[in-house]
Parts: C-alpha cells; structure tokens; sequence
C-alpha cells in the first residue's frame, strides 16, 4: 500500500489550503480502539499502558461512511453498525520471551464490511505493531472495543503521520525571516520545492503586494486510509461542515442544528457548561453530563472523556 | 428564554444610548465596556450573562485590517435564531443587517479564516474578519459588514456556498490529476 501522496495545490488562497492541512490533520474520521476491558493482565505492564498502546494501533479504516458514530447511533450502548470489537488473549508457556503483536488481534465479525477494523500490518514479516512482551506464566486477555473518531480528540484518530505544508520555497514573500550568519544562501538548505518555481532575479524589487498561490502538500498516511482517499475526506468533511451551517442557516429560526459534522465518540458535546461560576451561560447548556463511560465525572470542566466513574476500560 | 432574553438586550441597548452619540467610533466602542458591566450588575438577571458576549464582538471589530469603519448601531435588533439548544450560529447582539456578528459554536481556524477570505472576495462585502475570543472556548466570531446591496445574513450564506463550490472544484480537481498520475505510473 502506498503512504504517500505529494501534490501542489495552486490557484487558491493561503487560507483555504490551511483549512485544508487542518482538516486532513484533525477531522478525517477513522476508527481507533476505544474501550479496553481487561480481563487477565499478569504482564508487566500496568493496565492502562497496555490500554493505551492498543489506543495507538492503527486500524483499517477505508469506507469509514459505513460505520456510525456510536453517540449518532440507534443502539443503547454499542453495536455492529458503530463499533468494532477485537480480542485478544495470549499466554506465554515457554521460556522464551513471547511477543504479542497486533495481527494477534481477533477482530469480531460483526461490522458494516470485512476490512474495516483490522490491523494495519505492513512490515514484512506481517506482525503488525508491538502490543507487549510476555515471560514464561504471563497471559493478557483483554477485549478491545473499536469506535470512530477524529483527531482532534485525540490523535490516535489521526489519518496521518505527518502533513508537509510548504509554500513560496525562496521566501519572496518574506513570510520568514532567515537567520543566518554570513551568508544565508549557503547556511540555509534548498528546499526540495525550489526548482519548481523561479529564484528571485539579483536585485528585484520586494513585491509588497504578492499573496502565497503555489502549495506544496505532501500527506504521510498512518496506514488506516489511502494518502489520496484522506485528501478526498478532508475536502469531504470540510463540506460536510458548510452544509451542516447552510442547513442549519436555511431554517433561521429553529436553528436546532442536526449537526453530523465531525465528531468523536464522545466530549466536547456532553460536557456542562464550561464557565458556569462566572455567570457566564455559553449555550452548551448544562444538559447531558453522561458520557458513554458513565455520567461520575464532573470535574469544573465538564465530564472529561475519559471519565473517573471507576469503570472498566480508562 | 427567548423574550426574556430580548428584554435583557434591549435594556442594555437602552442604556448605552447616549455612548452613541458619536457616530463614528472606531476603538471607541471599547470604552462601552465598563459601562455595560456596571450597569448589568445591580440587574438580577445573571443567567442571561451570555449576552455580555459582545466582548467578542468588538474584538472582532477592532482586529484585523487596520480599516476605519463606521459603526452604526442601531437600537433594532436582528436577533433572528433563538432556539432551544444546540443551535450552531447566532447573531450576537448589537447587530444589524448590514453589520452583523454571528457566533459560531464548535469552530474555529479551520472554518473561520477560510470563510473569512471567500467573504471578503464577494465585491459587496465591506469588511469581515473572525476571532477565536478565548481558546479555551470553541467559540468562533465573524463580523461581516456590507455595502446596502445585500444583508450580512444573505453575504455569510454566499460565502458557505461559494466554500463548497471551491471544495468542489478542488476535490475533483485533485481526482483529475491523480487518475493522470496512475496513469503515467503504469
């Protein structure tokens, strides 16, 4: 599978190609581990390092559409249309150390297709990424429950590994200023997008009014999605957040937006009001303090997603 | 909620008549402030607080574009959506309907200054700028102001449609360009 897409972007202006770099980044969808119930864990690592590292693992998620957000969702808790579940349970009986990977993972069948929620494995031995290592005795038997999200809520929903943003590889436009400190030509390296526009003419005139028009993208993807197909859902989603506010514009005055914009399974909706002690009311309201891990966590800033309801999982 | 809120604002409005006067404030509007707190505060009614939002919006209206603008307040209110709750834009107070600033819940840069360029590309548009008033709230402000060809309402509608538009073009534009690529690749 490729990693990889390189492109420009031109004719636009530096705005759009942020919100463009910023919903890649943040706001693609893609399905991560959620809920980690454990069951046996005699390993050395404690329970919810081990939580966190499956937290990390990337897992298919091409055709994303097909699955729910688990709080839009019609079930009472989870189902096949909004979660994926992966178990796994591994014991070491011989003296060697036992590793336990990703492609250890059983994925659960009931789900919208038969690809998404499987581990990412690329390498060539086809093992996936390490989960933890077992000496002779150890077992860890742990259900992994498997929800949609976005990055911004945390990056474990992350689409990419990294988002190269350049533009103006001469710096024309001044928007950096280059330290240097005999000569900046040589003490600064070329970027590898300088061919592809003209170097500033000896003594040319600064253009004050010349805007960024050239963009240089190039998009690491984590594995979960094609490179090119997370550049199609970001342009996708930032759609989707036009018409939610087109749609909801278009009523004026019950404006009660049915907003299915981006979002994570949880927070950012359910929490009180952030501010209340000021008497400030921000119009979030102080309705629905529940989050899917049990409504125990208030904390002054809300219910935190994490909860502190004493639960299983986080 | 919904009169008692427009009692709150028109009584506030009310009060700040004779900061009015000058007609052309610029940073002036600033010096409302204290203003509207002490007068708010011998009021009972600190649950509409919300309403001293305006804060926001003449942050927006001084930042951004050192452009001079006229600032004409009017007393008539286009408090147009005030439903229950999760509702994702309003019009902050003090707005009119050539000038108006709306909050936008659960937004910020990515929207915000996206849509702050394809406003202002639209030739009647006056002025418009955005901020994130606090960065722990996500909140995002736009401030449109236009010439008397069109409202500031029907100027916002425009820019999110001509957003997509631009969506459009890109998405297949990318497609395009990437089908020609596999092509070559192969």
């Amino acid at each position: 599978m490729d990693t990889h897409v390189d492109f420009e972007l031109s004719n636009v202006d530096l705005s759009f190609a942020n919100s463009l770099r910023r919903v890649i980044q943040a706001e693609v969808p893609t399905i991560a581990i959620d809920l980690v119930e454990i069951e046996a864990n005699t390993s050395v690592l404690a329970d919810e390092f081990i939580a966190h590292r499956l937290g990390l693992i990337p897992l298919d998620s091409r055709e994303i559409d097909q699955l729910n957000y688990t709080r839009d969702c019609d079930c009472d808790q989870s189902c096949g249309k909004c979660t994926v579940t992966l178990t796994l349970h591994a014991k070491c009986s011989s003296d060697e150390v036992m590793k336990v990977y990703a492609r250890d993972l059983i994925v659960g069948i009931d789900r919208p297709n038969n690809h998404i929620g499987n581990p990412i494995i690329t390498d060539p031995d086809g093992q996936g990424s390490l989960i933890a290592k077992l000496r002779k005795g150890q077992e860890l038997k742990v259900t992994c429950v498997a929800k949609k999200g976005i990055a911004k809520e945390h990056a474990k929903w992350s689409p990419t590994a990294a988002v190269g943003f350049e533009y103006d590889p001469h710096n024309k436009l001044h928007h950096l200023d280059l330290w240097y400190e005999t000569d900046r030509a040589s003490e600064w390296p070329k970027s590898k997008y300088a061919d592809w526009e003209e170097p500033p003419a000896e003594g040319e005139p600064f253009d004050y009014d010349a805007v960024p028009n050239r963009f240089y993208f190039e998009v690491e993807s984590a594995g979960n999605i094609e490179p090119d197909a997370i550049i199609q859902e970001g342009i996708k989603e930032l759609q989707r957040k036009l018409a939610g506010l087109i749609h909801g514009l278009g009523e004026n005055d019950d404006m009660n937006g049915d907003y299915d914009g981006p979002r994570s399974p949880d927070g950012m909706d359910g929490g009180a009001p952030w501010q209340d002690q000021g008497g400030f009311t921000t119009p979030y309201a102080g309705a629905g303090n529940t989050s899917a891990w049990g409504g125990g966590g208030a904390t002054a800033y809300g219910t935190t997603p994490y909860g502190n309801s004493g639960s299983a999982g986080w | 909620m919904q009169t008692q809120k427009k009692f709150v604002v028109d009584f506030v409005e009310s009060l700040l008549e004779p900061y009015h006067q000058p007609r052309c404030l610029k940073v002036g509007k600033k010096e409302e402030m204290p203003a509207r707190t002490k007068a708010r505060a011998p009021s009972a009614e600190d649950a509409d607080m919300e309403d001293a939002a305006p804060t926001s919006a003449q942050q927006v209206t001084n930042s951004q574009d050192g452009d001079p603008m006229e600032e004409d307040e009017d007393n008539e209110l286009t408090e147009e959506e005030e439903a229950e709750e999760p509702q994702r834009v309003r019009i902050l107070p003090g707005s009119t309907s050539t000038a108006a600033s709306f909050e936008f819940l659960k937004e910020g840069h990515t929207l915000g200054n996206a849509l702050r360029f394809i406003i202002m590309k639209n030739p009647d548009v006056e002025f418009c700028a955005y901020a994130i008033p606090h960065p722990s709230e996500e909140k995002m402000n736009l401030r449109i102001q236009t010439y008397d060809t069109t409202t500031a309402t029907a100027a916002l509608e425009k820019g999110l449609q001509d957003l997509e538009d631009l969506c459009d073009v890109v998405s297949e534009e990318f497609w395009a360009q990437r089908e020609k690529f596999m092509a070559t690749k192969s």
